[in-house]
């Protein structure tokens, strides 16, 4: 208890090293989580909506994503680490892959899901392109984009501490494994605290951010 | 007028995941004008949407195409703007922003003020001000379907498609928006084609009512006009005199329709026996007097006596049900009024030309021409009566009605009035309703007077609605009243059976005019399944003395319904090419170059004469001299075209040559 107890009352103290606070641990983490993730966002609804609205792509890309989806986060690591020869990028390597399948694969949904009723709006007013996306097809998309990003950091959150572990340096990851390493039990407890807390607070992110952008409608 | 779209001879055909093969529609061809209000009605599934989605090409055809304004259709475009069944509002945007994405998309080339204005003009054309800035979540049901109409109508679409508009709506919003669309598209002149399951729906917007038969094999069924003049009001238009009857028309063809899909499990295949090709006869009647001799023919077993085993007698609920039900092959035969053969054959009304034939004529005079109450009394008692109190009250229509075009109800009182200087169509409006609602259109005061046959003006005098002006002995006695009918096709397939038939019925007709017969056929008729009228009313005339209503005393009236007597059976060129002189002066059909031949080949008076003799009957006709009306204007059927010249008052003449050889059955 007394061992820990700096941990509890002081979040912020910083040593050097590796020995920093618990704040600077899941900062860190939430650091490679944000860039991991926010390059799964961009690219996985790019990509998302390019396979949902075309059939061919669909159907040539569909089964791949479906393999993919189902591999472990850390079975990517090794790869990582031998492409980037570097702990950190492998790490936001890990998030980016983790998070981009439930996210293409709700974006792709999303589109094919769009009332054929605004398509044929669409058809019969011609609408150009650049319309079409921006007023129909993305805003009748993004409820399902919501829906990809929230299962997205959920994954990315837990691949992180798993990566983490693996890789070494600062992040909420190491300090547990650090911490069993060195039996420090307690801190390992205070550390699975904030690692729920944390997830918890971004899963309640997108939620929040969600209902700013979805129309009172398309709320479920 | 112009065609404006047409559709043209449209066939779609759906693929089946078992390989096979859905014919959803075939042969659907139909010409829309510019302005035109049509409205499709059908059962769900009879691919009334699917015809729509083509017309708006969302949807592509099998074969055959669209064709609007000479260009053709092959995908969906704003100048057939649709509104959905579910309205389609793209519910992320305000109202405004729903039209504006139409408007700023469609007219790209206005500027924007320009745009806006029009937008401003549409939310307020709707009366949605207050509404323009919420989202269509924040609106109810009519409010969205409103947003929908003001999103269509903004683009300025040249041809207006609406799905179901207002199918999910409450009673009243529906009443509310109905009007709205009403005034609106009478205001731009927009033309419109409407899906719908709403009769009255249907009668209140749309110049013309398109009958879809159910599928598959959906095709169209019956065209029905819808003569209300407009401007129109919701009240007035029910008050019109053809309202109802127009109604029954669409309710008794949807009915058809889904007693024909019950029946499709098992098709009609002629039934052969006793040495005739088809004993089974579906027979059309009209609940009237004069459908005695089938009544009798059925009653009395006289067709199994000929043979024919299996004959339903079928009433229907008007002459144009009888003409329909005959020309689809629902019916086998009918009795129909004496200028259906001749009309149906020449194509009356614009209609398809069916070649027909008459064998046997069934009846002669019955009818009466009755007026209101109101106008007796008004001092109305005869012809010139009735010229002076129009020309009284010019400012008024007085509606007068007939029950079909080619009946002769319609070509006796419009001779009838022409005579006293009435023009039928412009000092008076005759219009068409069944005989079984001549009464109660009078007592609603919806029309001022009809020509029709009993018991119905036995019927207004009785209570006390209407009086009798005049009856056929006053005008022509012993005209041709009601016919047997049946096509020329089918009297080439089953030659035997319409001998059976003509001599069952010939039968009948001597059965009817032996006065000791005639308290039995009274009876007969009463039945509900039949006419359906008291016995009293129908005694009138057809055995007792017939009160006019005038105060004078009932009198007895020599063959006021005449089924045999004084050679009545023989079809009568003569009387044929009077009729086609008559059709042709009121623009109902044009006159054939080819009179006699047209008038020699519908009709058979070899058929008559072949059942005559067998049945040991007189097997000749009348013989053959002019007709001569009340008027004493002689009519001599060898130059029928001059006597067309000495009426004064007449339509345009149109003198075709009728190739009948050329006309499909």
């Amino acid at each position: 208890m007394t061992d820990t107890w700096e941990l509890i009352v002081n979040p912020f103290f910083n040593y050097g090293g590796t020995d920093k606070g618990l704040f600077w641990q899941v900062l860190t983490s939430l650091q490679r989580v944000a860039l991991g993730f926010s390059l799964a966002a961009i690219v996985g609804v790019a990509l998302g909506i390019l396979v949902g609205t075309s059939s061919l792509m669909y159907s040539a890309l569909d089964p791949l994503f479906q393999v993919l989806r189902t591999v472990p986060p850390l079975a990517w690591l090794p790869i990582s680490l031998a492409a980037f020869q570097q702990a950190n990028p492998s790490a936001i390597f890990v998030i980016f892959i983790t998070a981009i399948w439930p996210i293409i694969i709700n974006t792709t949904e999303g589109v094919r899901q769009i009332p054929q009723d605004y398509n044929n709006v669409a058809r019969v007013l011609r609408l150009s392109k650049p319309v079409y996306f921006l007023k129909v097809l993305f805003p009748a998309t993004v409820p399902y984009i919501f829906t990809g990003l929230r299962i997205g950091i959920g994954l990315s959150w837990l691949a992180i501490v798993a990566a983490e572990m693996l890789i070494g340096g600062v992040g909420i990851g190491f300090f547990i494994w650090d911490a069993w390493n060195s039996s420090r039990i307690s801190d390992i407890i205070i550390a699975i605290v904030y690692v729920g807390v944390v997830g918890l607070l971004l899963d309640r992110l997108i939620v929040f951010i969600g209902s700013l952008v979805l129309p009172e409608e398309q709320k479920k | 007028m112009a065609v404006f779209v047409e559709v043209d001879h449209i066939d779609r055909v759906f693929k089946l995941p078992d390989g096979g093969e859905y014919i959803a529609l075939k042969n659907i061809d139909l010409h829309i004008h510019k302005g035109e209000f049509v409205s499709l009605v059908g059962h769900s599934g009879c691919g009334k949407s699917t015809l729509l989605n083509i017309l708006s090409g969302l949807d592509q055809p099998s074969a055959g195409g669209i064709v609007l304004e000479g260009r053709q259709v092959t995908e969906p475009g704003p100048d057939r703007m649709v509104v959905f069944q579910n309205y389609s509002l793209l519910p992320w945007l305000t109202v405004r922003q729903n039209i504006e994405l139409a408007v700023d998309q469609v007219l790209q080339k206005h500027p924007k003020p320009v745009r806006r204005r029009l937008v401003d003009h549409h939310i307020e054309l709707v009366g949605l001000q207050k509404a323009a800035d919420k989202r269509p979540g924040q609106i109810s049901g009519g409010m969205k379907q409103r947003v929908a109409i003001a999103r269509a109508l903004a683009i300025r679409p040249k041809l207006l498609l609406l799905d179901e508009p207002f199918g999910a709506l409450d009673a009243l919003t529906r009443g509310g928006l109905q009007e709205q669309l009403m005034q609106i598209c009478q205001e731009h002149e927009v033309t419109c084609v409407m899906v719908t399951h709403d009769v009255d729906e249907a009668l209140l917007l749309s110049d013309r009512i398109v009958l879809m038969t159910n599928g598959p094999e959906a095709h169209v069924g019956q065209i029905v006009e819808v003569p209300f003049p407009r401007p129109r009001e919701r009240m007035e238009v029910v008050k019109h005199p053809n309202y109802y009857s127009l109604r029954n028309e669409i309710v008794y063809f949807l009915n058809q329709q889904k007693r024909a899909k019950q029946h499709k499990a098992k098709p009609v295949v002629a039934v052969a026996a006793n040495g005739l090709e088809k004993v089974n006869l579906e027979l059309g009647l009209i609940p009237l007097t004069d459908c005695a001799p089938l009544v009798v023919a059925k009653e009395k077993g006289l067709f199994e006596a000929n043979g024919l085993s299996q004959v339903t007698l079928n009433r229907e609920p008007s002459w144009n049900a009888i003409a329909d039900g005959v020309t689809s092959g629902r019916l086998d035969a009918a009795m129909m009024v004496a200028g259906m053969p001749l009309g149906l054959t020449l194509g009356y009304g614009n209609q398809r030309p069916v070649p027909m034939v008459t064998a046997l004529t069934l009846s002669r005079n019955g009818n009466a021409i009755t007026v209101s109450r109101r106008l007796y009394d008004q001092g109305v008692r005869s012809l010139a009566d009735l010229k002076a109190a129009i020309d009284r009250r010019p400012d008024q229509v007085h509606t007068l009605a007939a029950v079909h075009p080619t009946s002769m109800h319609n070509l006796l009182l419009r001779y009838w009035l022409a005579s006293g200087g009435i023009d039928p169509d412009r000092d008076v409006s005759v219009t068409v309703i069944p005989p079984a609602q001549m009464v109660s259109n009078l007592k609603a005061g919806t029309i001022d007077g009809y020509c029709v046959g009993e018991p119905w003006n036995v019927r207004a005098v009785q209570e006390g609605v209407g009086v009798v002006m005049a009856i056929d002995h006053d005008i022509w006695p012993g005209h041709i009243e009601k016919v047997l009918g049946v096509t020329e096709a089918w009297a080439n397939q089953y030659p035997k059976t319409h001998l059976a038939l003509v001599k069952a019925l010939l039968e009948a007709c001597e059965y009817c005019d032996d006065p000791r017969n005639r308290e039995e056929i009274i009876d007969l008729l009463a039945r509900p399944e039949y006419v359906g009228a008291d016995p009293g009313y129908l005694r009138q005339g057809f055995l007792g003395p017939y009160d006019r209503g005038d105060g004078r005393k009932p009198e007895s009236i020599l063959h006021y319904n005449q089924f045999f007597t004084d050679k009545a059976n023989c079809p009568d060129v003569t009387e044929a090419v009077w009729i086609m002189t008559q059709m042709a002066r009121w623009g109902i059909t044009p006159f054939p170059r080819n009179w006699l031949e047209v008038a020699e080949r519908i009709k058979r008076t070899d058929i008559f004469g072949q059942a005559a003799r067998e049945l040991g009957l007189l097997d000749i006709g009348r013989d053959r001299h002019p007709i001569q009306l009340f008027d004493g204007i002689p009519f001599n059927p060898d130059h029928p075209l001059d006597y067309l010249e000495r009426l004064a008052i007449k339509r345009d003449l149109r003198i075709e040559e009728i190739p009948l050889d050329a006309l499909k059955a």
